[in-house]
């Protein structure tokens, strides 16, 4: 007996049981089904990476009001819009970074520069100028009509505390009264005291303090940098100086891990920017190259994951925390030296103040999407990434995901940089293969970065 | 300072961690030593912050995995960065589990191939006839068995790709595209001219018909699109779905590629060899190969401009060739003028696997989905079944019959199997016949590759998927398997074998590894080995190095005579060789003795007066 049977589907299993059904699907995971998965794959990983591309458009808005360089910036503490600013023309501004508005301007807050503004608490403001003035302002919200002008008399100041030298950068205490300013010495003032409680030094410096931060976590360690090249490290509750670190080029801007408590971040003169942990100062963890000239100014993401970097070379950067190379880089015709930046506190914008006089919000991911995604869009979104990540090697896909436009002059001097670094590479291993220098080990990177620590 | 030190001990940076920790000489040991015994010696347990932290940071119970991980997964232990080599081992310990699913998913299929069983030695497969298959069948299945009697010469067929549609083209011009199931009819033409082959694009909206100058596009409606003037008195169309490329041969003997989604003309190949009747392609990675007159079987890709392969197959015209889908396209299937049908291995050209007669002459040959070999040879189809055909066979005897079909109009110009039905289509003079042949098609479709049942919404929705993933025609090669595969380490050698002058930051970073000692050899040694054994398979080959292996490969013309020459030569005595060897080792001998004496190990025998009788050696 022979037994016969041939293969046939039943409709009723296929399709939808009422008109309006979704068709039901079936599945067959043999991979002979589905002969160039993998180069169908790869080919969606290749239009991800492009898609990418397409959509970085970071630049969200400029917020106008200084006449000229932007030198500091600073945003309230719990809140996740206002950013206060202060530039060379000495003039202040609160910006709500949401509304694109600006809750108060103060035209000439300080004579010369305005070198450092941070907030005191919720509504008040503390600024310090070249005018060895420091002024704490009210910030409550005054009428400003659309042309940005206020009423007619200015704004005075709640008061006034008179210093001796020109002041550098302000910072103030975490949960206290207190704050600290840096100018040929670190001072830590009381907010309720017109003169300075304690002046810290290191004993043998006499140097120009050039910015002083408080750490987030352990808030009586205060951490400054100096025109000396050195960076130096202070507890206000003993009033000393702890230690001291001499670098080979002098650091620009100071910022605390706001995650890791004793990590912080340096932005030196020299092109690079440097993380050390204050618990072994004889070397910094990670070396972030990438800027094409100095850096003037860092600033961490609230979730110490990035952090966001401003340089003389036109670019602004956003890094990711220990990796040390191919930041993604931000750039305008019009953006001019970067001299101050700062991450919102939602981790998802970077502000930048640049020498044109014009604030800059960029979204920290390039391609994000503002606005509502639906949860099919996000799927796509997750797809996407994943396969990015999974192709990265592919040569195609991964070049693509790299190459970042720059301007021609930023890409000249990356260039020159390059083979100015590989000369200078070869010329010392040549060096080493011929005299007695090459009988030792090479000095690493990392270790060539601090000349001395002090204590 | 101490208490800001002692919370980030907790927190434990992931690296920083073990330096600060075991670098503890010289700066640390100046500080204060309050906190310590907290950070340095306590383990992990006896930090209350990690205690405490360490219980939210892992995966709930419900979201793990709850396979327990497989044996086979590979150990990276040569790897010394141990973050690369916890994500390699998570990565393979992944794929292992994924693999391991996907075999529990082979449950899901939920439906069953066709199949004739028979019941001991006496009965045999071939003796049923379609009356019978049909009768067995069910009424669904039954409706596959149908006879259209069409006027206007031979025949041919061609399915879509989730074998819904069905469209034909008699040689005098006679055109039709319809639903086969529903007997929904969508286009019908008379052409009026000569008319070779058929083909469906992506889908039924569109199909390509080889006339008798050019190609022409029509769409479902049978409006014609395209005049493709560049494709010259086409005989054989092709369409390769995933590149979205219509392959055409014609008399010319020019077989070429047009991109059918932006309309241009890719590559056009000269074959040389003359007009071309022959074509099919490989659904596993998109070679076509063509049958030729003077018996030769060409493999081409768009990316050389000469055959991949090519492959003396017959002695006369070569009538069929067919690649087996249901082994990846591993096997070929050809068939000559005079009747001989031979199977051959795809990785290994020396030899037919299998060579037949039939009788009658001039078979085409077709492979099904689930491997079912049909050959129409004279009168009548025959189909063969799986292992038999692939299996080495010496003699010239043809595999065991599976079933056979007579159909009494000559000639049988064509054979198509229709895919996801146990389906076989048969062009000849009087039309078409479709016959049952259980067993030939793949029961389970996957909806997202091709589905029968597809509504109109599902078909725009794929259309504009598969033109989302097309993939670009210089992607095509032999083997398809090199997309995502690791890139073959680089031949050139620059600075680890010879001592070549270059500096090491100018050295690629492969040499730079390696020079320091850090290159992961085992990678490529697999890589090596794997070539020596496809080439020659030799084990001893496989020791020499990467110079002595590179010294000995053949570059150019007439190198292995040379090298044949030079090894001669070696055995050839040259008393002026011979005189300079002695030489050299005498001085060697000496400087050895000397550098002994320098030493003082050896001490000069003394010399005596009874030296002057030594032989001198």
């Amino acid at each position: 007996m022979v037994k016969i049977s041939v293969l046939q589907h039943a409709p009723a299993t296929h399709l939808p049981s009422r008109p309006g059904d979704p068709t039901p699907t079936s599945r067959n995971l043999d991979p002979l089904m589905h002969p160039f998965a993998k180069a169908r794959e790869r080919t969606r990983a290749l239009n991800a990476a492009k898609m990418e591309r397409i959509f970085a458009k970071p630049f969200v808005a400029a917020l106008e009001g200084h006449i000229d360089a932007v030198e500091t910036m600073s945003r309230r503490p719990e809140s996740l819009t206002v950013v206060a600013s202060g530039s060379w023309d000495g003039g202040v501004i609160v910006h709500d970074i949401a509304q694109r508005t600006k809750l108060l301007h103060v035209e000439a807050a300080h004579k010369g520069k305005v070198s450092g503004v941070c907030f005191a608490d919720e509504t008040r403001l503390l600024s310090c100028g070249t005018d060895r003035n420091i002024k704490l302002w009210d910030t409550k919200s005054e009428y400003v009509d659309e042309n940005g002008a206020g009423p007619s008399e200015p704004r005075k100041p709640l008061s006034i505390f008179p210093g001796k030298a020109a002041f550098n950068s302000i910072d103030h205490h975490r949960t206290d009264p207190l704050f600290a300013t840096a100018s040929s010495i670190v001072q830590v003032w009381d907010e309720n005291k017109s003169a300075a409680i304690s002046n810290l030094t290191f004993p043998t410096s006499t140097e120009t303090i050039s910015a002083v931060r408080f750490n987030l976590s352990e808030s009586s360690v205060l951490a400054s940098i100096g025109s000396d090249r050195t960076f130096t490290l202070y507890d206000i509750r003993t009033g000393k100086a702890e230690r001291r670190v001499i670098m080979q080029f002098r650091s620009n801007a100071l910022s605390w891990s706001p995650t890791f408590p004793t990590s912080v971040l340096l932005a030196s003169e020299d092109h690079n920017l440097y993380t050390f942990d204050v618990r072994s100062l004889n070397e910094p963890t990670h070396i972030y190259k990438g800027h094409v000239a100095a850096v003037t100014s860092c600033d961490w993401s609230p979730t110490g994951l990035e952090f966001v970097s401003g340089g003389w070379d036109r670019t602004v950067r956003v890094w990711k925390e220990g990796v040390g190379t191919q930041p993604e880089v931000y750039h305008t015709k019009r953006m001019q030296r970067v001299t101050s930046t700062l991450f919102t506190a939602d981790a998802r914008f970077v502000l930048s103040g640049s020498d044109d006089g014009n604030l800059r919000m960029w979204k920290a991911k390039a391609s994000e999407k503002l606005g509502i995604l639906d949860s099919r869009e996000r799927a796509a979104m997750e797809y996407r990434d994943s396969l990015k990540e999974r192709w990265k090697f592919d040569p195609q896909v991964g070049r693509i995901s790299r190459t970042r436009h720059v301007p021609k002059p930023v890409h000249k001097a990356s260039q020159l940089k390059r083979t100015m670094l590989d000369a200078r590479r070869v010329k010392e291993e040549r060096r080493r293969k011929h005299t007695r220098a090459g009988e030792s080990k090479p000095k690493a990177e990392r270790k060539k970065v601090v000349v001395a620590e002090q204590t | 300072m101490d208490a800001l030190f002692a919370k980030a001990d907790a927190i434990r940076p992931i690296s920083k961690r073990r330096r600060t920790a075991s670098s503890k000489d010289g700066h640390r040991s100046k500080k204060p030593s309050a906190s310590k015994p907290q950070g340095e010696s306590s383990s992990a347990s006896n930090d209350l912050t990690l205690t405490s932290v360490v219980v939210n940071t892992k995966l709930p119970k419900s979201l793990r995995d709850k396979s327990p991980p497989t044996e086979s997964v590979p150990q990276y232990k040569h790897i010394a960065n141990k973050k690369l080599r916890a994500q390699l081992t998570r990565q393979s310990a992944q794929t292992a589990r994924s693999k391991a699913l996907v075999k529990d998913a082979e449950l899901l299929l939920a439906e069953d191939a066709g199949l004739v069983q028979v019941e001991g030695d006496m009965e045999k497969t071939w003796r049923v006839g379609q009356s019978e298959v049909v009768q067995a069948a069910g009424e669904e299945a039954a409706r596959g068995r149908k006879e259209w009697t069409l006027d206007g010469g031979p025949y041919r067929a061609r399915y879509t790709r989730n074998g819904r549609h069905l469209a034909v083209v008699g040689r005098k011009g006679h055109v039709a595209t319809f639903d086969w199931q529903t007997g929904t009819l969508h286009s019908e033409l008379q052409l009026r001219e000569t008319c070779r082959d058929i083909t469906f694009l992506h889908d039924h909206s569109h199909y390509a018909v080889a006339q008798q100058k050019y190609v022409f596009i029509y769409d479902r409606d049978g409006v014609e699109l395209h005049r493709l003037k560049s494709h010259v008195e086409p005989t054989r169309l092709e369409f390769l779905p995933y590149h979205w490329l219509l392959v055409s041969v014609g008399n010319p003997g020019y077989l070429k590629y047009q991109d059918t989604s932006t309309g241009q003309l890719v590559v056009e190949h000269r074959t040389k060899l003359g007009a071309c009747t022959t074509m099919t392609q490989n659904l596993h990675n998109a070679v076509i190969h063509l049958g030729h007159q003077n018996g030769t079987v060409t493999l081409w890709t768009p990316n050389l401009p000469h055959p991949a392969v090519r492959l003396l197959a017959h002695l006369g015209p070569v009538v069929g060739v067919s690649v087996d889908p249901s082994t990846g396209g591993r096997y070929m299937a050809t068939s000559g003028q005079d009747g001989t049908v031979k199977v051959w291995d795809c990785r290994n050209w020396k030899g037919a696997v299998r060579t037949w007669q039939t009788r009658g002459g001039g078979a085409d040959v077709e492979w099904s989905q689930r491997g079912v070999l049909a050959v129409a040879s004279g009168g009548s189809v025959n189909t063969y079944a799986k292992p038999a055909i692939q299996t080495p066979f010496s003699g010239a005897a043809p595999p065991p019959l599976y079933l056979t079909h007579p159909i009494p109009h000559r000639p049988l110009t064509s054979l198509r199997f229709c895919p996801f039905q146990d389906i076989l289509t048969v062009g000849h003079s009087a039309g078409l016949s479709s016959v049952l042949v259980p067993g030939s098609g793949e029961p389970n479709f996957d909806s997202s590759e091709a589905d029968p049942f597809e509504n109109k919404r599902a078909r725009r929705e794929k259309e504009v998927k598969s033109l989302l993933d097309k993939i670009q025609p210089d992607m095509i090669t032999l083997d398809p398997e090199f997309v995502g595969s690791l890139a073959p380490p680089p031949k050139l050698t620059t600075a680890v074998d010879d001592k070549s002058d270059i500096p090491y930051a100018r050295l690629p970073r492969f040499e730079r590894l390696k020079v320091s000692g850090k290159a992961d050899e085992t990678e490529e040694t697999d890589g090596d080995d794997n070539d020596g054994s496809d080439e020659e398979g030799e084990g001893k080959k496989s020791k020499l190095s990467k110079a002595e292996k590179e010294k000995n490969k053949m570059r150019g013309k007439n190198k292995s005579l040379k090298r044949y020459l030079r090894k001669q030569r070696k055995n050839v005595i040259d008393p002026k060789a011979v005189a300079v060897r002695d030489r050299l080792a005498k001085q060697r001998e000496e400087r050895k003795r000397a550098i002994e004496e320098a030493k003082g190990n050896v001490q000069t025998e003394k010399s005596s007066a009874l030296d002057r009788f030594k032989r001198s050696s």
